[in-house]
């Protein structure tokens, strides 16, 4: 094998001067060709500055300082725009993680791939339908989806055209920043497996930047782990695997695991045993009863079917118990936490909290339910207002339901502080939310959550958005928390694994129907229904491939 | 901006401890990152520098102005002299006093019109972005009826019916059929805030919609009622001058406006006064012009992507 690509000692700021940030900080290394190399590390760690930067599409302020980044022996660091585009012929393509948003949306697809042949004209206009239906079949789509515009595919489907674009112009080197991140757990693992198959056959380098190590290490031969702009570590994939050096490798390792084991431990999870029943309950707890529940919203379009999102679901949480709602993406577990929390009314069915109907509720009497039933957001850099800060934010749920006032107030605020871990309580009181980090921000929307005394509390995918370090942290302290508060908890994720960690029952949604229910570890380890097999199967595992 | 949004109990505590705790960014510091980033603009800049100078020339009139605004009896239509920088007016008033007096009125109409008009934009459209279902249709319908009738025959229908009223009657006139559009634009950005977690946040917080709307959405929206103002005050001084022009307003107010009604009345251009016409439009121009430029600056707060310097 010869060299492709080469690295060496590249760093890349942020702005100038004083001010400027190291993104990437001396950093060194080579693809051969026809290497599938995986780029893994953490929010922040440099990884998509250093792919930006490969591919010569680093954007103000971001900036190459240093080093040279040699393709087939050309700098591209020093290239001009134009010989940089020239170049992308046989040269560097790129996949985003929003490569699904990069379409546009007025033109069709089979305009797309004309834009690209025209510009570089290496293709005769006599073959350009066929050659454009030639890519579309390589990553598996047919010849259909070219007269379609990017509004009518599904995102697995957009991320599938964004990478026969990126095809079209037959790269050596593809990069594919992300490039199932944002897509549904089932669509993520089908469309990896079409990446993994055509580098196999087309042949090409390619460059995976990912912070799932799970999903790195399936694909690649080879990883490099970065963390605070630096390599840290550059092993075939078996050796991370087995023998992993770096501590910070090791920490990421630590973070998977099966959830069909019979034993699951992560850290802050050891040894959890698979039923907790020894909470201490509260007095005059009440259940949540969801009663044949369903919601029908109306047709998107005049002539479509109505969508049907809750399709008469049943069940009952506990006062103390920890439920968790498993399914992908459109199986209606969002839309049943927002039955349960009044933000949307069911269309037939009734959810009742003790002897209150949730269902009849008016606006004017939300804060009779929102007393004692609370949420979890899944975006913590969305659910807190950037204006104002924790104090400010934490203060409202306290006054507004506890009747608190003045010191008073300030000290439940600073002791909900303390509950969640963040400390010094008076220093983090003070700051705004882009002071904090995303675990920080989450524990602040968690104490939100608790300052009310609520007695349910429903999270909504809350770790899904943080990295993989922080969310065990998330996870034990929502954990302690219905331990020692007593409160009950739905949990509701497509991540079964974290499910397996903090729930003692589980429900999986399909389609809006409940397929399978039962104690967390039973339906994990033996499950019955096909869905729920799919989706155990969709978990990147890094210990399942067969490391070449 | 973070002081003012605790309440006044927990502002009390904070002030004892204040020497423990690491400070927030004060509102003073706030304000002068939000002016620094707008005068780092250099389009803004220039829109700062003619609007400071035109506001301080009508602050200073009195001093400025070598004569009194209405004061006669010079030579009648005389041509510019060192006694009369831009010549006399028909009526025997010195043209450049006139214009120095007049550029209070243009810049009092504007920046009050400008700031009524903005407040009943943010009230209508927050509340109007916020509320849903039968009363958000009868706002839609008061809006989009402001928004289809022609402005300015609105105006002068309107204007005729309150006739004689001065500048107090102009600045009416200009609000009623200013608001509308700011109302629209500020309803569309709080439908697509409202939907953000933390407004839905801060009704799982049992907050009531009134403070929802103004203590988690209006704060969010800053720039762009900074924005929606410079347009209406902009929209404010064209209209007045307008009005005035087409002997609607109180003629013996001296303002930009009425400035040109007397030079069109006196046929400025057939006797060849070109200053008598020429200086208030220039100068009408010049401030609305420095409005929208300082615009440009006011977007780069809110959208770091049209700050110059950073391309693409």
């Amino acid at each position: 094998m010869t060299t492709l690509l080469e690295i060496t000692d590249l760093s890349v700021d942020y702005g100038e001067g004083a001010g400027s940030t190291h993104a990437v900080n001396h950093v060194s290394f080579a693809l051969e060709h026809g290497e599938f190399v995986g780029l893994v590390g953490e929010s922040g760690s440099g990884k998509s500055t250093l792919g930006f930067a490969v591919t010569g599409l680093s954007k103000p302020p971001a900036h190459v300082v240093g080093g040279s980044i040699l393709l087939d022996g050309i700098d591209i660091a020093s290239l001009s725009q134009g010989d940089l585009r020239e170049q992308r012929h046989g040269g560097v393509a790129m996949v985003l993680q929003s490569g699904m948003n990069a379409l546009n949306p007025v033109r069709s697809i089979r305009n797309h791939f004309v834009d690209i042949f025209r510009a570089h004209g290496h293709i005769d206009r006599a073959d350009w339908s066929s050659r454009a239906e030639e890519l579309a079949a390589k990553v598996e789509l047919p010849s259909s989806v070219l007269d379609r515009y990017p509004g009518e595919l599904s995102g697995g489907m957009r991320q599938r055209v964004s990478i026969a674009l990126a095809l079209s112009l037959e790269p050596k080197l593809m990069v594919f920043d992300e490039p199932t991140t944002a897509l549904d757990v089932l669509v993520q693992h089908a469309v990896m497996d079409t990446i993994i198959e055509l580098q196999k056959k087309e042949n090409f380098t390619a460059l995976l930047i990912s912070h799932d190590l799970g999903i790195v290490l399936e694909s690649a031969e080879r990883v490099l782990v970065m963390h605070e702009g630096e390599i840290v570590e550059d092993a075939p994939s078996r050796q991370i695997l087995e023998n992993p050096r770096d501590d910070y490798t090791r920490m990421l390792l630590s973070h998977y695991a099966d959830p069909r084991a019979e034993v699951v431990e992560l850290p802050g999870f050891e040894a959890r045993t698979p039923t907790v029943s020894s909470r201490t309950r509260r007095q005059d707890q009440k259940a949540i009863v969801v009663d044949h529940v369903s919601k029908v919203y109306p047709a998107p379009r005049r002539g479509e079917p109505q969508v049907t999102a809750v399709d008469d679901v049943s069940f009952t949480l506990e006062p103390g118990q920890s439920l968790a709602l498993v399914g992908a993406s459109g199986s209606g577990k969002s839309t049943l936490a927002k039955l349960i929390t009044a933000v949307e009314k069911p269309s037939a069915g009734s959810v009742r909290f003790g002897d209150l109907d949730v269902g009849a509720l008016r606006r004017g009497q939300f804060r009779q339910l929102h007393r004692d039933v609370q949420m979890v957001f899944q975006d913590p850099y969305a659910a807190l207002n950037p204006l104002h800060t924790v104090e400010y934010t934490l203060t409202r749920p306290v006054v507004n339901f506890t009747g608190l006032k003045g010191l008073d107030a300030r000290r439940r605020v600073l002791e909900l502080l303390d509950t969640v871990g963040l400390s010094p309580v008076e220093e983090f009181a003070a700051k705004l939310p882009h002071q904090l980090s995303g675990g920080q921000r989450q524990r602040v929307v968690i104490a939100r959550a608790l300052a009310s005394n609520p007695q349910v509390i429903i999270a909504d995918e809350p770790v899904s958005m943080l990295d993989v370090s922080l969310r065990a942290g998330v996870l034990a302290l929502l954990e302690d928390l219905r331990e020692q508060w007593g409160v009950s908890l739905l949990y509701i994720t497509h991540d079964l694994l974290s499910a397996r960690v903090v729930t003692d029952n589980i429900m999986v949604l399909n389609g809006g129907r409940v397929v399978e229910r039962g104690n967390t570890a039973e339906v994990l380890r033996n499950p019955s229904d096909e869905y729920t097999i799919r989706l155990l199967d969709a978990i990147p595992n890094p210990g399942r491939r067969d490391v070449a | 901006m973070s002081t003012q949004s605790i309440p006044p109990s927990t502002r009390a505590v904070r002030a004892i401890e204040e020497a423990s705790i690491a400070p927030a960014p004060s509102p003073l510091k706030v304000v002068l990152r939000v002016a620094s980033t707008v005068w780092s603009n250099g389009k803004a800049r220039i829109g700062i520098i003619i609007l400071g100078l035109m506001i301080l020339i009508a602050v200073f009139a009195p001093l400025l102005a070598p004569y009194g605004a209405r004061q006669n009896g010079f030579d009648r239509s005389a041509d510019a002299s060192a006694a009369h920088w831009l010549g006399t007016t028909a009526a025997g008033e010195d043209v450049l006093s006139q214009l120095i007096w007049g550029a209070q009125i243009s810049i009092f109409v504007g920046l009050v019109a400008g700031l009524l008009s903005t407040v009943i934009a943010v009230l209508v459209g927050l509340s109007w972005g916020y509320v849903r279902g039968f009363g958000a249709d009868v706002i839609n319908f008061i809006v989009n009826l402001f928004l289809v009738i022609p402005g300015l025959p609105l105006m002068i229908v309107i204007a005729a019916y309150l006739s004689g009223g001065g500048i107090g009657m102009i600045i009416v006139v200009v609000v009623i059929t200013g608001w509308a559009w700011g109302a629209r634009v500020l309803r569309s950005q709080t439908q697509s805030l409202r939907s953000r977690d933390f407004v839905t946040a801060a009704v799982f917080s049992g907050e009531r919609p009134f403070r929802i709307v103004f203590r988690e959405i209006l704060p969010n929206m800053t720039s762009l009622i900074v924005g929606n103002f410079f347009g209406a005050a902009t929209a404010a001084i064209l209209a007045e001058a307008g009005l005035e022009y087409l002997g609607l307003g109180d003629t013996t107010v001296v303002s930009w406006g009425t400035m040109l009604f007397w030079a069109q009345n006196s046929n400025a251009l057939l006797t060849g006064q070109w200053a008598l016409l020429f200086a208030p439009g220039l100068c009408i121009a010049l401030l609305a012009t420095s409005l929208t430029l300082i615009n440009f600056g006011v977007d780069g707060i809110s959208n770091p992507r049209l700050r110059e310097g950073s391309k693409r």
